[in-house]
């Protein structure tokens, strides 16, 4: 079981990148599991097709104990097995709370060995802002972590700083930086910059997703460009970059 | 996320054992709280009321600590330079993590990791003190009774060591389980037998896990499962079909028989006889601390005759048949949960006066001690021993528990805890005796209930 963790500042393309890698990796035989870890609860929103998902939280409070697998993981395009942490409302709680009480829901259900799924996906929101953020890094989650950034600098700064959490955990035993996904904004020097900052934290530039109209198109449809239009360049970059993710 | 339960009343009876008394059965172990300082406020007065101090730190969290993101870098430092300044090094420490730990996700394994590197010397056990929150379906004595047990590692196995697990009292040298386990050539082992940390770590040895105690089960099952060897439930019970069973499944186990169950049950028949004839249609009030099975002691007594008035329990809890017995067969016998908020201003009332009216007459006749040595007459007309009596005219109660004796405000008790050193045939007729010397002799009841932690020290 291959478990990847992505990072990356908020509206930069977390979900999008790793919604279309899940439903590249489904498409390809693996067997996939993607968990949300954003209190939006709207990670796997493009693998749904419309059909809601309860997020673990809302669950655990309706039900409690009582509360199931089945009901917390819904199968989405191609199989891939849909989890939504969820949190509290805006502007209210501890979201970082949140991820932990759903990590701790899907182990105590013991999520992974009933699913055995071959790749889990952990998209985690925006900044690492608190512990409970860095749950998916932690031993016995994610083995690697990967920060998504473009060339402008906010969005490196953010990528920056994940790095730098990443690092202050060396030796825990946690997840090591895998790389970092450049999805591009067509800014100056993007690649040089983002080349830049993975040389910094001595690690690579792993894939590129170059900046398409059709991958907002698929959004607007629901769905991941791996489903909306699969012969397109997109959802072939989005196949070779979840492949390189998995071999590395 | 629990049930709510509501508002609780907490009986001002203080002989149960927390967390703190029952980490201190670990010889040698030194217990480390990381907490918020109104939290150590409880805990460390146990430690000093049971003169444990010198076995007994703390580490305060802050709210600085929270915000600042170091709750492991506290932990991790707290604990070593505790470690670092104890005049001797302990062999094993207890470190009880807090609600704050969870709630932020601190990362407990790292730091055990951590202090584990820089102590390999010392045996770390992680404990947990968490009242706001509950991680997994044990509660906190069935957490705590787990943990009692997670320093040992298994050693060689030697099929002669039979260990009672989970129990915070050995049991008495004449007790059922000891007797049949010692006929068949064993040895009891039990962790408040054990006089140091060497010996403690020889329990790892034990060739079967034995236990009696519902709260002790998880220990049990998982100590067993760790040293590769059985777990055999043996629950403690008054009934005498229910112990005969249980001694059958242990005498089994160890390779021996039971043969003795016509001979065990006239001895607990004589000495039950032996305290009604004391005690006489003298009112009994039982509760749940005194014995994990009340309604299977007041089944019993009754079945003996004696007159059991009000159990003090809070749920029935698996003794469905004894209290369903009892309602049926024990006319007007009371029930009342000590949780109840009510129970706050509850007042002991006689019952209603029936046929079967067991009222004693009284004569006023004041001792030295204070009490009242009177001649009693029963309403047949017998003469019973002397006895003293608790107030003025009204009919004595003798309470069983410290619960039963403060809702009564008796003062002839008996004070015990979790079925004390009692088990089987031999525990009725020791448990038998205990009453008949409680009901011939006063307690002073505010200051036998003050005491934390029955059995322990107390610097009270």
């Amino acid at each position: 079981m291959k478990k990847i963790a992505i990072y990356g500042k908020g509206g930069i393309g977390k979900s999008t990148t790793v919604s279309n890698m899940a439903a590249a990796l489904a498409m390809s035989g693996k067997k996939v599991m993607q968990i949300g870890c954003d209190p939006k609860a709207d990670s796997t929103s493009l693998l749904r097709g419309g059909i809601p998902q309860g997020t673990i939280l809302d669950l655990a409070r309706e039900k409690g104990d009582a509360v199931t697998l089945e009901e917390m993981v819904t199968e989405g395009f191609a199989g891939v097995l849909c989890v939504e942490a969820g949190g509290p409302k805006p502007g209210t709680g501890c979201a970082g709370r949140g991820i932990i009480i759903a990590f701790d829901k899907l182990a105590e259900k013991g999520a992974y060995d009933v699913f055995k799924p071959d790749v889990v996906f952990y998209d985690v929101l925006g900044d690492v802002v608190c512990g409970g953020f860095t749950m998916p890094m932690r031993g016995g989650y994610a083995d690697s972590v990967y920060v998504i950034t473009s060339g402008e600098n906010m969005a490196i700064h953010a990528a920056a700083n994940i790095a730098m959490a990443v690092e202050s955990f060396h030796g825990r035993g946690y997840a090591e930086l895998g790389g970092i996904i450049l999805n591009k904004r067509n800014v100056e020097r993007e690649n040089e910059k983002v080349a830049e900052l993975a040389d910094d934290f001595k690690t690579t530039v792993i894939g590129e997703i170059e900046n398409s109209a059709l991958i907002a198109k698929a959004s607007e449809q629901g769905k991941t460009v791996v489903e909306a239009f699969p012969d397109s360049a997109e959802a072939e970059a989005y196949k070779k970059l979840a492949m390189k993710i998995l071999e590395s | 996320m629990l049930r709510k339960t509501g508002l609780e009343y907490s009986v001002p009876a203080r002989g149960g054992w927390t967390i703190v008394h029952v980490g201190m059965l670990v010889p040698e172990a030194h217990e480390i709280f990381v907490c918020a300082a109104g939290c150590l406020r409880g805990v460390v007065l146990s430690a000093a009321e049971m003169n444990l101090t010198g076995r007994f730190s703390t580490v305060a969290i802050e709210e600085h600590n929270v915000t600042d993101g170091d709750m492991e870098e506290l932990l991790i430092e707290g604990v070593s330079d505790i470690l670092e300044r104890l005049e001797k090094r302990p062999p094993c420490v207890l470190v009880y993590t807090s609600c704050i730990h969870h709630f932020m996700g601190t990362d407990l394994d790292d730091c055990f990791r951590v202090l584990g590197e820089r102590f390999p010397d010392v045996d770390f056990v992680d404990c947990y003190m968490t009242p706001t929150m509950r991680k997994s379906t044990l509660n906190p004595d069935k957490m705590m009774r787990k943990r009692l047990y997670a320093a040992i590692k298994p050693l060689k196995t030697d099929e002669n060591d039979v260990l009672l697990c989970g129990n915070c009292f050995a049991v008495t040298d004449s007790c059922d389980i000891k007797v049949l386990i010692e006929k068949a050539g064993k040895r009891l082992l039990e962790l408040p037998n054990t006089d140091n940390y060497a010996d403690y770590k020889k329990l790892g040895s034990a060739g079967l896990i034995i236990s009696n105690l519902s709260v002790a089960k998880d220990a049990a099952d998982e100590l067993a499962a760790k040293l590769g060897v059985k777990s055999l439930q043996i629950p403690f019970s008054f009934g005498y079909n229910e112990i005969k069973d249980n001694l059958v499944k242990l005498a089994g186990a160890v390779g021996t028989e039971y043969d003795t169950f016509e001979a065990d049950c006239r001895k607990a028949d004589e000495a039950l006889r032996a305290a009604k004839d004391v005690i006489g249609d003298c009112r009994i009030a039982i509760d749940g601390m005194i014995t994990t099975r009340p309604y299977s002691l007041a089944r019993l007594l009754a079945e003996h005759g004696f007159n059991i008035d009000i159990v003090f329990s809070d749920s029935v809890g698996g003794e469905d048949t004894d209290y369903e017995w009892l309602k049926k067969n024990v006319p007007g016998i009371r029930f009342e949960k000590c949780v109840s908020p009510d129970m706050r201003t509850y007042r002991y009332e006689e019952p209603v006066e029936s046929s079967d009216s067991k009222l004693v007459q009284v004569q006023d006749n004041t001792s030295d001690n204070g009490s009242y040595n009177t001649s009693i007459t029963s309403d047949n007309g017998n003469n019973k021993s002397d006895i003293a009596e608790s107030f003025g005219n009204k009919p004595k109660i003798l309470a069983l528990g410290q619960k039963a004796a403060y809702f009564t405000q008796s003062s002839y008790f008996v004070d015990m805890v979790e079925n004390g050193p009692l088990y089987g045939f031999d525990g009725i007729v020791r448990l038998s005796e205990m009453m008949t010397e409680s009901f011939l002799n006063a307690k002073d009841l505010k200051k036998t209930l003050d005491i934390k932690g029955w059995g322990c020290e107390s610097c009270i």
